[in-house]
């Protein structure tokens, strides 16, 4: 139980790497980046290229994956997202769709269909662990990951709350046009928020090198897990999204001590409750508390009251 | 804003035309050999995966094609008459659905006389119902002949499938594999199970487990799991308790390194003397992943180029098979590579054995028959399990450091128990960490 507990939290960190960009996406550019996972693959690729192909150390390669992902990030803001964006709700999702579909054959075509791992590079570090007392054994890097993720997510923290860069970004995704009128500009914010969240995805990619393998169709499974943590934690809320990759590890690491089977169903079950949850607060707000909530969900829907 | 818009017109009728001559100069490149349609060329369809999750198992079909295609420029004899042999291929992208379009396309407009497909039921099972439908003859081969025969709804007493037959291994090969590997080491015989809840899983619960307990193996299940499981702290902690020494699994690929790392941290592989995987650990990609923790795991092995078979199609021994793919594409060899080849053996003798490949009903007749010598051995559809199925043989392999060489693992033969005929390479040792 205790010992499914820290490997959960630990899977966490993880998690909230993952859900860390899209959060952000989400969150300053009202952007629904399906292709994050495969923009995390990309990441892998490529630092797996520098490292197998190159010759360039580990740590190194991670530095230029991360500034090369947010260049990318960045780019991609400025050429796709944003022209996107003003085509309306649906044009945006159906630009990442395809941008992912693209990304997985390019990666197929540029680094084939061979399944990759940068854990044979970084020595025993993939395996190697600590033993606690009460016979645990904690995995280093999962520790190292878990680290990480409250470093970055912090550091991130305080960037938006204690910074005139952070305060222009929530300047921005509170109200865009209002923003630009203080001399903020929005465009501006927008491309810089793209950086550091395709960065995050390849930093997260960079992760799941080391404790899995990647091969260029890794992509979709890692959205669903980051989706799921960054609807749990509150969408937008880097604090929440901490919060919700550890509660997604942790129920998937409990469910599991149920029954094997019902790991990851586990996860999805409480990322739906939440979800349910949610829809419910908002419809609760609108109809003034929760009872006149309820009696109007049993009753027939009164489209009279929703529109005053 | 028009004049916008014509631009953008412009631009883009513009690439349309360029688009279009670039294909219509690239389309003789990219079409079918044309051989000619006479009535003396025999046409075989080659459909499998070379992109997608699966793509790893194509990664030799370009090599191998070309072999074979030097190999038969100057045609084949069946039966005193001299044919053509023309081969067209198709890629299934790893999506069942687009398998079976690609089957039904090539049947309606290429018409083939002899449909080749392998690996995994996604990609045999589709394209080979698409066959049936189609009233085209169908050889695959490499997905457990049970995935093939009742997966698609056989029966077991009767011939189910008019057109479509299949070659590989099945849960009995395991059995016999792994009651004589592991009998060669000193252990607790206590055995954990890590078996998906996927369909290749459950039939193994059902089909294997069972029968390893009955051998005398203890048996150490924790029961199914999902693929795409990011924790196994449960199954370790269950097998730890257990005090098990060997470990099989039969995991969706990408989550046995998870799997294999985690249970270095809790130190479970320390304590275990073999690992043994099926579907996972087939290529040597995945070990240079795992890196240290790849050297010696074990699987099963339906393809190497010291099996002592040649490949009539690609006028190879099995070595010079396994070399010439080396020296020619730079990469390491894969099981993949003799498999595809063995459907091609079989094709040239059931045209013999058939009498004439343009004749759809007499290949048809022939195929609950054929014998034929391949890469992998003996293929004989007279002695199999069931009606449309034949068993090929799986040796037992365990994954090394390469002590000389470009790469860094090598696949040693290590048991013969489920395979007679086959030499071995080195001899069977547990694994060391710690």
């Amino acid at each position: 139980m205790l010992d499914s507990l820290i490997q959960g939290i630990l899977l966490g960190g993880y998690y909230a790497v993952l859900a860390a960009g899209l959060s952000l996406m989400f969150g300053v550019v009202r952007f629904i980046n399906l292709a994050h996972g495969d923009m995390a693959v990309l990441g892998a690729l490529g630092s797996l290229w520098l490292v197998q192909s190159a010759g360039v150390g580990v740590p190194l390669a991670i530095v230029f994956t991360l500034l090369g992902m947010a260049a990318l990030g960045w780019l991609m803001q400025r050429f796709i997202f944003e022209r996107a964006l003003a085509g309306g709700f649906l044009i945006p999702i159906l630009t990442t769709i395809g941008l992912g579909a693209a990304l997985q054959n390019g990666m197929f075509a540029a680094f084939g269909s061979d399944t990759k791992s940068l854990g044979a590079h970084i020595g025993n570090l993939s395996w190697a662990s600590w033993e606690l007392p009460g016979g645990i054994f904690v995995g280093q890097l999962p520790v190292y990951m878990f680290a990480t993720a409250v470093l970055v997510l912090g550091a991130l923290h305080l960037l938006l709350t204690r910074t005139a860069f952070g305060r222009a970004v929530r300047a921005t995704s509170t109200d865009a046009e209002a923003a630009s009128l203080c001399g903020v500009d929005p465009r501006k914010v927008h491309r810089w928020a793209a950086a550091i969240a395709v960065a995050l995805a390849g930093l997260a990619g960079i992760f799941l090198a080391m404790r899995a393998q990647v091969t260029p169709f890794s992509g979709p499974m890692m959205l669903i897990f980051a989706f799921e943590a960054v609807v749990i934690g509150g969408i937008g809320s880097l604090r929440g999204t901490l919060i919700g990759g550890i509660v997604l590890g942790v129920v998937q690491a409990l469910g599991a001590l149920i029954s094997p089977q019902i790991s990851i169903l586990a996860g999805h079950l409480v990322f739906l409750a939440v979800l349910g949850w949610r829809l419910m607060q908002v419809a609760a707000a609108e109809r003034g508390g929760w009872r006149a909530a309820l009696s109007a969900a049993l009753n027939k829907p009164d489209l009279s009251r929703r529109q005053a | 804003m028009t004049q916008m818009n014509q631009t953008a017109a412009g631009i883009s009728r513009r690439a349309f035309n360029r688009l279009i001559a670039g294909s219509a100069l690239a389309a003789p490149l990219i079409g079918t050999r044309a051989f000619g349609q006479d009535a003396a060329t025999f046409k075989i369809g080659y459909i499998g995966p070379q992109s997608g999750p699966l793509g790893i198992f194509g990664a030799a079909d370009g090599y191998l094609i070309e072999t074979i295609r030097a190999n038969l420029a100057g045609g084949i004899d069946v039966n005193g008459t001299k044919m053509m042999v023309e081969i067209i291929t198709a890629d299934t992208q790893s999506d069942p659905v687009r398998a079976s379009q690609i089957t039904r396309d090539m049947i309606n407009s290429d018409a083939p006389d002899l449909i080749l497909t392998h690996s995994a039921p996604e990609t045999v099972n589709p394209v080979s119902d698409a066959c049936e439908a189609g009233a085209t003859p169908c050889l695959s081969t490499v997905a457990p002949w049970e995935a093939f025969y009742f997966g698609r709804g056989g029966k077991p007493d009767a011939q189910s499938f008019k057109w479509t037959f299949h070659y590989s291994f099945g849960s009995a090969n395991f059995l016999n594999l792994y009651n004589g590997q592991w009998s060669l080491l000193e252990t607790n015989k206590k055995v954990g199970t890590l078996v998906p809840s996927d369909a290749d899983g459950n039939a193994i619960r059902a089909g294997l487990l069972p029968k390893l307990a009955e051998a005398g193996w203890e048996v150490v299940d924790p029961g199914p799991y999902e693929n795409m499981s990011q924790d196994f702290s449960t199954q370790i902690n269950a097998f730890k308790d257990a005090g098990v020494e060997i470990v099989v699994c039969f995991p969706f690929p990408p989550d046995f390194p998870v799997f294999w790392r985690q249970a270095a941290q809790q130190g479970l592989a320390q304590q275990l003397k073999i690992m043994q995987m099926a579907k996972a650990g087939l290529f040597a990609a995945e070990m240079e992943g795992l890196g240290d923790l790849g050297q010696g795991l074990c699987t099963g092995v339906y393809w190497h180029p010291a099996f002592p078979f040649a490949s009539a199609a690609a006028g190879k021994t099995n070595a010079e098979l396994g070399a010439g793919y080396e020296t020619t594409t730079g990469a390491q060899w894969a099981q993949a590579l003799g498999a595809s080849a063995s459907l091609f053996d079989a094709a040239l003798a059931l045209a013999v054995q058939a009498g004439s490949p343009k004749d759809k009903e007499a290949m048809a007749a022939a195929m609950p028959k054929l014998k034929a010598e391949t890469a992998v051995g003996t293929i004989d559809f007279g002695t199999g399990p069931m009606h449309n199925c034949a068993v090929s043989g799986l040796a037992g392999g365990q994954w090394n450091k390469a002590s000389e060489g470009p790469f860094q693992f090598q696949l040693d033969l290590v048991s013969n128990a489920d395979f007679p005929g086959i030499n071995l390479t080195s001899e069977f040792k547990p694994l060391a960490f710690g």
